[in-house]
């Protein structure tokens, strides 16, 4: 094994490790009968098979980074925007709008929205998007608003143009404290993408509301034990992703 | 050459910096003094426009400040502040390196400016290049200010209080270090300083400042032996302004050569200044002294009375 591999592993070990148990569970999870059988004796059917799991997930995982990047493209942008002097204004405005809708259960999104965008992945999408926003708003401007005042005051002094600034000081500055925010607003959006399910965006929701409907205990714990490993997947990957840019300069 | 023609500064409704005249000569050090808040740090960041003046104009070399590109202009400007500013996710090379990227010079060129400005300044290259602005000291981090400061080889540098927040002795050392610099390469330097000893020790020229207003200026004897008024002479240090002067001027200006007399015991090097000329005659209960040069030879003697400048009748 070359070093680099090997360093590479270890880096990233644990992400790796969750990523597999969710395969092997998304694939295998037939090999389970035995217990879900224990679980629910009285059911005909103990393991959903209305759609593959693999396929579920995959829709899961397209709603929540379809979600998420445009969360983060508006957040940052936003945050970016209002620390600028141009936009300096608008800094409360943002800053309140992205606590709304954080304060607006994604469910009652859903429910506004449904009648706009019809039934299916949008209105999951704009529910996920607003509730994922707050995190994402929140740290881009903590971190752009905890550089020092020194280093802007050296850059400008220096000669850099406004843009050079943003992207050779602050972006890079604020990286660790955007991506932590972007961790928190992926994990949640993880779990909240379930509740698609309720309004036609067939996803890893699916078995837990088909559970909940049909009184099938089984059901719920085989979508909620794939929506788990995902999120711990993703969780334990941003926490190397953050560890590593930690080691590089603080 | 810096050049400042009736040069307001207003805030809203605040004046920083009201109407001051002032004329930087090509080479020359000149220190700004004055209490917080007098518009000295006001007045040199307008210099390189990070704060636009309201009224008057700025000129260098002749050029009003407003013709250049902001970020040419500062391209071509030394800066270097108290903090340091140092980009903290970049190692000492790449931030001593910044303005020649910025002006896009061949990186071979960057390469061989960096290490000649490290050693310049101390930092040997294989010990400090690679170090990330968290891991050096205070007087060490202020040494890659400035070396990033001098990189594309400016006429001009602005320092905004840069030793302010370093311990005395590294203070010290880095006033002596860029004495030495200045010696060599005739910077025309704007120092901003509230520490009168250090103006006094570095400065060509002495513009003192109050209430956005230029109190007095010139040649920094000149200003501690006749103070425009009560306000320089507490500046200036009140009736320790002697002190300073003492400090300013070395045992060999003022020595007599050796006389018949027996030779004092106590003695003192031709190059020390006259205040520690005094120190030593206090410590020794001396009040003559042998004035010797670097090989312990006798050169010359000092007395008390000559030594304060005592007018013969007296």
């Amino acid at each position: 094994m070359t070093p680099g591999l090997a360093a590479g592993l270890r880096r990233w070990g644990v992400p790796l490790v969750w990523l597999g148990l969710l395969l092997l569970a998304s694939l295998g999870m037939a090999e389970l009968e035995a217990v879900f059988r224990w679980l629910e004796p009285d059911s005909r059917e103990v393991i959903y098979r209305r759609t593959e799991f693999l396929t579920l997930l995959g829709r899961h995982l397209l709603v929540v980074g379809v979600a998420s990047l445009l969360a983060i493209v508006a957040g940052v942008g936003a945050a970016v925007l209002v620390t600028r002097p141009f936009g300096r204004d608008f800094l409360p405005l943002v800053a309140q709008f992205a606590s709304m809708g954080q304060t607006f259960p994604p469910v009652a999104v859903l429910a506004l929205a449904v009648p706009v965008l019809g039934f299916g992945t949008l209105p999951i999408i704009v529910a996920l998007l607003l509730y994922g926003l707050l995190p994402i708003v929140r740290n881009s401007l903590a971190g752009l608003q905890g550089i020092d005042p020194a280093v802007h005051e050296a850059a400008r002094g220096m000669g850099m143009s406004r843009g050079q600034v943003l992207r050779q000081v602050e972006l890079p500055l604020a990286a660790p404290v955007i991506l932590a925010g972007v961790r928190t607003s992926v994990t949640i959006n993880i779990a909240t993408a379930a509740l698609g399910a309720t309004v036609g965006a067939s996803n890893l929701g699916d078995p837990i509301i088909s559970g909940i409907v049909n009184g099938n205990t089984a059901y719920i714990v085989q979508g909620a034990l794939l929506i788990g490993l995902l999120a711990l997947t993703v969780d334990s990957a941003f926490e190397r992703l953050l560890g590593w840019r930690r080691i590089r300069f603080r | 050459m810096i050049e400042l023609f009736d040069v307001t500064k207003r805030f809203g409704s605040e004046t920083a910096v009201d109407g001051i005249s002032l004329r930087v000569e090509r080479g020359e050090l000149c220190a700004l003094v004055g209490t917080s808040g007098c518009g000295k740090s006001t007045t040199l960041r307008m210099i390189n426009r990070l704060i636009e003046h309201s009224a008057g104009e700025i000129h260098l070399d002749g050029q009003p400040v407003r013709n250049f590109d902001e970020q040419a202009l500062r391209r071509r400007i030394g800066y270097v502040i108290q903090s340091t500013g140092l980009f903290p996710h970049w190692p000492v090379a790449r931030n001593i390196g910044l303005v020649p990227r910025l002006l896009k010079w061949p990186r071979a060129r960057i390469q061989m400016r960096v290490e000649e400005l490290m050693s310049l300044l101390g930092l040997p290259m294989a010990s400090f290049a690679d170090k990330y602005p968290h891991q050096l000291s205070g007087g060490q981090a202020q040494r890659v200010g400035v070396a990033r400061a001098l990189a594309a080889d400016p006429d001009i540098l602005l320092m905004d209080e840069p030793f302010g927040a370093l311990d005395p002795i590294t203070r010290d050392t880095l006033q002596e270090e860029l004495r030495d610099l200045q010696s060599r390469l005739h910077k025309t330097i704007v120092f901003v300083t509230h520490d009168m000893d250090e103006a006094l020790r570095l400065a060509d020229r002495l513009v003192v400042m109050d209430a956005g207003r230029i109190v007095q200026q010139g040649a920094p004897l000149d200003l501690l032996r006749d103070p425009a008024d009560d306000f320089v002479a507490s500046l200036l240090g009140g009736d320790d302004r002697g002190f300073k002067e003492a400090a300013l001027t070395r045992v060999e200006e003022r020595m007599l050569p050796l006389s018949p007399r027996l030779i004092a015991r106590a003695r003192v090097h031709r190059e020390a200044t006259l205040r520690q000329a005094l120190a030593v005659m206090f410590r020794e209960h001396a009040d003559r002294l042998t004035v010797i040069d670097d090989e312990d030879m006798p050169v010359g003697e000092l007395s008390l009375r000559r030594l304060v400048g005592a007018r013969p009748h007296e």
